[in-house]
C-alpha cells in the first residue's frame, strides 16, 4: 500500500484515522461487533440508533429482503429493520467499552425521540457515557407514527426544533441525518443548521417496495401476509445519494460538513462521494453483503489512488468535482460528436446495431456477411448506448467532430401525407421560463 | 459401488438461478450464430433471451414447438461442435473473466428448460383441430418421435410402429443410462404421447413389402425410420464366437434387462473395444464402469483421427481404458468351445489421407502380436437390418441398403412414403434425425394438402 498517504480527516473537530465509519444499522448493532470492524479498520461508528426504552421496540420477522440483478445477487436491500431493541442503558455501557479500548476511534450516537425532552434526555446519556458526537434520525423511512423517523425529516419545523433542543442540552457536535424521500434535501438541511446542526448526514434508505410475491401477492419481506414500503439501500441507491450530497455541497447557504453514504461498496465509491462534497463516509449494505473486511479495500484503494494522483490528504479531494457540476444550461451545446469504433476487437454479437435501430438514430447497420457493424456517421446521435451494451470495454468510444459539422436530420417517412397535414407554426413571444 | 445403481445415476442439471445465471451472460446478439449451429432449428438464442427475460415458460415453449427431444439434444448433443461453436460470449474473455473462453453452455441450459417443464407440470404444446387423416411412423427412434410429434400436433391421427417393446430406438437401447436415463425418456416419451400420439410396441412392419402395405391399410402417409440396428463386423460370415458382441448388442443389454447377465460377464474380465467412435467410447466406459480388470480400446488411426467427441474420449480415459492406439485387429485367437481367448492385432503406421480426410492406417510388417482378452466388442459401425429392402421393395436405395430420400422433404421414390433418421444419412446424430422428422412431417402435409 502507498505510503505518505494521510486518509485521516477532520470532521467537526474529530480526527478519523480514514474516513470510513460504520454507519447506524445492523452492523453497528453492538460494542463486540463494533470492536471486530474497529479492528478491521474502520475509523469510528454511528452506533445503531437508541431510544428512551419508553416504547418497546420489536423487529418484524422476517425483516430484510433484496433485489436482484440478472445471476447477481443483491444490487439492493430492503429493511424494516427498526431502530435498537436494546435495553438504552445496555448500549451505554457498550459506548463505556468502546470508549476505554478504543479511545482513538470516535464514537457517534444515533438517536430518536419523538419530543422535546425525549430527544435532550437521549442526548446527555450518551455524551455522559463519553460519546463523541450525535447523530440526530430524522429519517428512518419506515416509522409510521407522525413525528419520528423521516416523518420529521419531512416536518422541517420539528427538525429545527429537535436538533437545537439537543444542541441547548450537550456540548458535543451534532449531526442531522437527512432522508433522502423529499424533493430538495437541502430545505431540510437549511433547518437543521438553523437549530444549530454542526454537520449534515445522508442519505438514510430511499421508500421503496423490492418484490412482490407472485404466488401471494404480498411484498417483501412478506411479514407474515403483510409487506411495507420501507428502506432501499445498496448499490442501486448510490446515485440517490450522490445527489444529495452534491446538492448539499454546492449550497452556500448551508456551508457544513457532509457526511456521505448510499451505495458505498468500492474505494471508486467513496471516491465518488468525496469528490462530490462529503467528508465522512459510512457504509452498512456493503458490510451486510460482504462484511468488515471490505474496509482493507477502501483504504487500499483510495491510497494507492491518491498515491498515483500525486494526493496527499483526503481534504483535497472534497468536493473536487462541483465545478463541474452544472445545470445543464451550462452545456456547450456548439460542440457536438460521434462515436468511434474499433472494429479490430469486435466479436460481432450486434447488439450495437439492435439498440440504435430501436433505440437511436438508426447509425449502425449490420453486415451479415461480415457479421460486423458499419457506422453511418451524420446519422450517429452520440447516444452512446451502443457503447453501454457493448461487451468489449474499450471498442468503442466518444469523438468530437470538427465545428460546423451537422447530423442529419430524422427523415419522414412518407412526405406524400403533406395535403392532409394541419399545422400552423407558434409564433407568440414568451419568457424563457415557466410562468404561471 | 454397486454398478446397477451407479449406471442408474445421470450427471446432475443446472437448477433455475444457475440457468438464469448462465443465460445472464448470454450477449443476445442481433443475428446469434447458436440459433444458425442448431439442425435441428432448436433457436437457442430464442430461448436463452426468454429465459434472461424470465419468461421462462415461453423458454420451454421455443425448445419444445422447435424440437420435440429438446431434453435429450440438451444432453447428448455434441454442442461444442453445434450451437455452442460460434458462441459470442466465449470471445469476451478479456473483457468478462466470469465468462472465460466459455460459451454460454446452451445444451445445459436446453435441459435445464425441459425438465423444468416437468417439475412444474407446465404443457408447452397443443393439438391443433383435429385432421381425418391417418400417418403411419415406422420406427420410434429420434426420427419418427420427431415426425409422429410434429404431425400430431397439427392435429393428425399418428400411429407409430416400433418392433421392440419400448419406444425410444436409439434413446432407449443404445445408450447407457449414467448418460442418459430412463426416467428422463419416460418424461420425454410422455410429451408425445399426450399429444396423442399412438404407440405401437412389439410390433415390427417387417414383413414382405408390409411397410407399403400400410398405405393401402388405411393410412394416408407413412415416414420411415427404422434406423441401423445391425452391426458391422470384423468377420461377418465366420460362426459365433463365445465372448465376441456387437455394440448394438452389447449396448442394448445394459438397457433391456440383461442389465445383470451382462454385468457378470464384464466385471474382472480383460475387455477389448474396437473402434474409435462415439459408440466406442460409451462401451469402454461402460466397461470399465462395470468392474472389467482391464479395458483396452482398439483403434487402428491416432488419437487426433478419432471420429468421438473430445469430452467421450478424456472420459474414457478417466475412467481408466487403455487407449491402444495404430493397432488393427486382424483376427480372433479362439480357444475350447469357441471361447475368445485373444486378439490377434497388428500396428500401423499413418500413411496418406484417405477418403475420409484422416490419414489412413498402414499395417506395419512382422509386427503381429495377440493382446489376450476374455470379452471383445465390436464398435466399428451400424448398418441397416440385412432384409430391410424386403419391407419396401419398391423404395429406392441409395449404397449399403440406405433409403434414397430428398434431404429436405425426406420424400422417396414412391409418393406417400417418406424417410429420414440414420436409415437415410447413415449414422448421425439424434438432433439430425429431429430435424429430419420435422422436415418429413411438413413434406408430408404439404403432400397431402397440395
Amino acid at each position: 500500500m502507498a505510503t505518505n498517504i494521510d486518509l485521516s480527516v477532520d470532521f467537526c473537530g474529530l480526527r478519523f484515522n480514514n474516513p470510513f465509519l460504520l454507519s447506524s444499522s445492523p452492523v453497528s448493532n453492538s460494542a463486540e461487533m463494533v470492536e471486530r470492524a474497529f479492528q478491521a479498520g474502520w475509523s469510528g461508528v454511528v452506533f445503531k440508533t437508541l431510544n428512551s426504552d419508553r416504547l418497546p421496540i420489536t423487529h418484524p420477522s422476517p425483516r430484510m429482503h433484496y433485489v436482484n440483478y440478472g445471476g447477481r445477487p443483491a444490487m439492493a436491500y430492503q429493511n424494516v429493520e427498526q431502530i435498537s431493541d436494546r435495553p438504552l442503558r445496555h448500549n451505554l455501557l457498550e459506548f463505556l467499552y468502546l470508549k476505554k479500548h478504543y479511545p482513538a476511534y470516535p464514537i457517534v450516537a444515533s438517536i430518536m425521540g419523538f419530543f422535546e425532552d425525549e430527544w435532550v434526555y437521549l442526548a446527555k446519556a450518551c455524551e455522559d457515557n463519553g460519546v463523541d458526537m450525535l447523530e440526530l434520525n430524522f429519517s428512518c423511512p419506515h416509522m409510521c407514527i407522525e413525528g419520528s423517523g423521516h416523518k420529521v425529516g419531512q416536518a422541517f419545523h420539528l427538525l429545527e426544533r429537535f436538533t437545537a433542543a439537543v444542541k441547548r442540552a450537550v456540548s458535543i457536535p451534532v449531526m442531522a441525518k437527512m432522508t433522502p424521500n423529499i424533493t430538495d434535501m437541502t430545505e431540510p438541511a437549511l433547518y437543521a443548521k438553523k437549530g444549530g446542526a454542526d454537520a449534515i448526514s445522508a442519505i438514510n434508505t430511499v421508500r421503496g417496495i423490492s418484490e412482490i410475491g407472485r404466488e401471494d401477492w404480498v411484498p417483501r419481506p412478506n411479514v407474515f401476509g403483510v409487506g411495507a414500503i420501507s428502506g432501499t439501500s445498496g448499490p442501486a441507491v448510490k446515485p440517490i445519494g450522490l445527489n444529495f450530497i452534491a446538492s448539499m455541497a454546492k449550497c452556500r447557504e448551508l456551508d457544513l460538513p457532509l457526511s456521505g453514504m448510499g451505495g458505498i461498496e468500492t474505494w471508486v465509491d467513496a471516491l465518488e462521494y468525496l469528490l462530490v462534497g462529503a467528508t465522512t463516509l459510512q457504509v452498512t449494505s456493503g458490510i451486510m453483503h460482504y462484511g468488515y473486511r471490505i474496509v482493507e479495500d477502501l483504504v487500499e484503494g483510495l491510497s494507492d489512488y491518491m498515491a498515483s494522483k500525486g494526493i496527499g490528504r483526503v481534504s483535497e479531494l472534497i468536493g473536487r468535482a462541483l465545478p463541474h457540476l452544472q445545470e445543464t444550461d451550462h452545456f456547450d451545446l456548439s460542440r457536438q460528436g460521434i462515436v468511434q469504433y474499433n472494429l479490430d476487437r469486435c466479436i460481432g454479437c450486434g447488439q450495437c446495431h439492435v439498440v440504435c435501430s430501436d433505440a437511436a438514430g438508426q447509425a449502425v447497420e449490420w453486415d451479415p456477411r461480415k457479421r460486423r457493424p458499419r457506422l453511418i456517421e451524420d446519422k450517429c446521435l452520440s447516444c452512446m448506448l451502443c457503447q453501454a451494451v457493448c461487451p468489449v470495454p474499450g471498442l468503442i468510444a466518444y469523438r468530437e467532430m470538427p465545428s460546423g459539422w451537422k447530423r442529419r436530420e430524422t427523415a419522414v417517412k412518407d412526405e406524400s401525407h403533406e395535403p392532409e397535414l394541419k399545422h400552423e407554426s407558434f409564433t407568440k413571444e414568451g419568457p424563457h421560463e415557466c410562468v404561471a | 459401488m454397486n454398478p446397477a445403481k451407479y449406471f442408474k445415476s445421470m450427471r446432475t442439471g443446472l437448477d433455475l438461478p444457475q440457468a438464469i445465471a448462465e443465460a445472464d451472460r448470454c450477449l443476445l446478439c442481433h443475428d446469434a450464430p447458436c440459433s444458425k449451429g442448431c439442425p435441428a432449428d432448436t433457436r437457442p438464442a430464442e430461448f436463452i433471451r426468454k429465459l434472461r427475460f424470465r419468461n421462462v415458460t415461453g423458454a420451454i415453449r421455443t425448445i419444445k414447438e422447435n424440437n420435440i427431444l429438446g431434453g435429450a439434444c440438451g444432453e447428448l448433443c455434441p454442442t461444442h461442435r453445434l450451437c455452442e461453436k460460434a458462441c459470442s460470449a466465449r470471445f469476451t474473455s478479456l473483457a468478462r473473466p466470469e465468462g472465460a473462453d466459455r460459451p454460454v453452455p446452451i445444451g445445459r441450459i436446453q435441459r435445464f428448460l425441459v425438465e423444468h417443464s416437468w417439475q412444474i407440470g407446465f404443457k408447452p404444446l397443443q393439438r391443433s383441430i383435429a385432421r381425418s387423416e391417418p400417418i403411419a411412423v415406422v420406427g420410434a427412434g429420434p426420427a419418427g418421435l420427431s415426425c409422429a410429434a410434429e404431425l400430431a400436433k397439427n392435429g393428425y391421427p399418428v400411429t407409430v410402429f416400433e418392433s421392440r417393446p419400448e419406444p425410444g430406438g436409439v434413446l432407449r437401447y443404445g445408450v447407457v443410462s449414467y448418460r442418459f436415463s430412463l426416467d428422463f425418456l419416460r418424461n420425454e416419451l410422455k410429451d408425445i404421447e399426450d399429444l396423442g400420439v399412438e404407440f405401437k410396441c412389439n410390433h415390427p412392419i417387417e414383413g414382405p413389402a408390409e411397410a407399403e402395405r400400410l398405405l393401402k391399410n388405411g393410412f394416408r402417409a407413412v415416414f420411415l425410420a427404422p434406423g441401423l440396428w445391425a452391426a458391422e463386423a470384423l468377420a461377418p460370415q465366420a460362426p459365433p464366437i463365445n465372448g465376441v458382441h456387437s455394440s448394438v448388442d452389447y449396448l442394448s443389454a445394459l438397457r433391456d434387462g440383461r442389465f445383470r447377465e451382462t454385468a457378470d460377464r464384464i466385471a474382472g474380465k480383460t475387455v477389448a473395444v474396437i473402434g474409435g467412435g462415439s459408440v466406442a467410447m460409451d462401451c469402454v466406459e461402460s466397461a470399465a464402469k462395470l468392474g472389467a480388470g482391464d479395458v483396452y480400446l482398439i483403434y487402428r488411426r491416432s488419437y487426433a483421427q478419432m471420429p468421438a467427441e473430445p469430452d467421450e474420449r478424456i472420459e474414457a480415459q478417466e475412467a481408466g481404458v487403455h487407449f491402444l492406439l495404430l493397432n488393427q485387429p486382424i483376427d480372433y485367437v479362439i480357444g475350447r468351445g469357441r471361447r475368445l481367448k485373444g486378439l490377434k492385432l497388428v500396428r500401423t503406421c499413418l500413411g496418406a489421407p484417405d477418403a475420409s480426410g484422416r490419414r489412413s492406417p498402414k499395417p506395419v510388417k512382422g509386427s503381429e502380436w495377440v493382446l489376450a482378452c476374455d470379452v471383445a466388442i465390436e464398435a466399428i459401425g451400424n448398418r441397416p437390418a440385412p432384409d430391410s429392402p424386403n419391407w419396401y421393395p419398391r423404395v429406392k436405395l441409395a449404397g449399403n441398403n440406405l433409403i434414397q430420400a430428398n434431404p429436405r422433404t425426406g420424400r422417396t421414390s414412391v409418393r406417400g412414403i417418406f424417410a429420414g433418421g440414420d436409415i437415410v444419412r447413415g449414422p448421425a446424430l439424434v438432433v439430425q434425425a429431429v430435424a429430419d422428422g420435422k422436415a418429413a412431417a411438413r413434406a408430408i402435409r404439404r403432400y397431402l394438402h397440395g
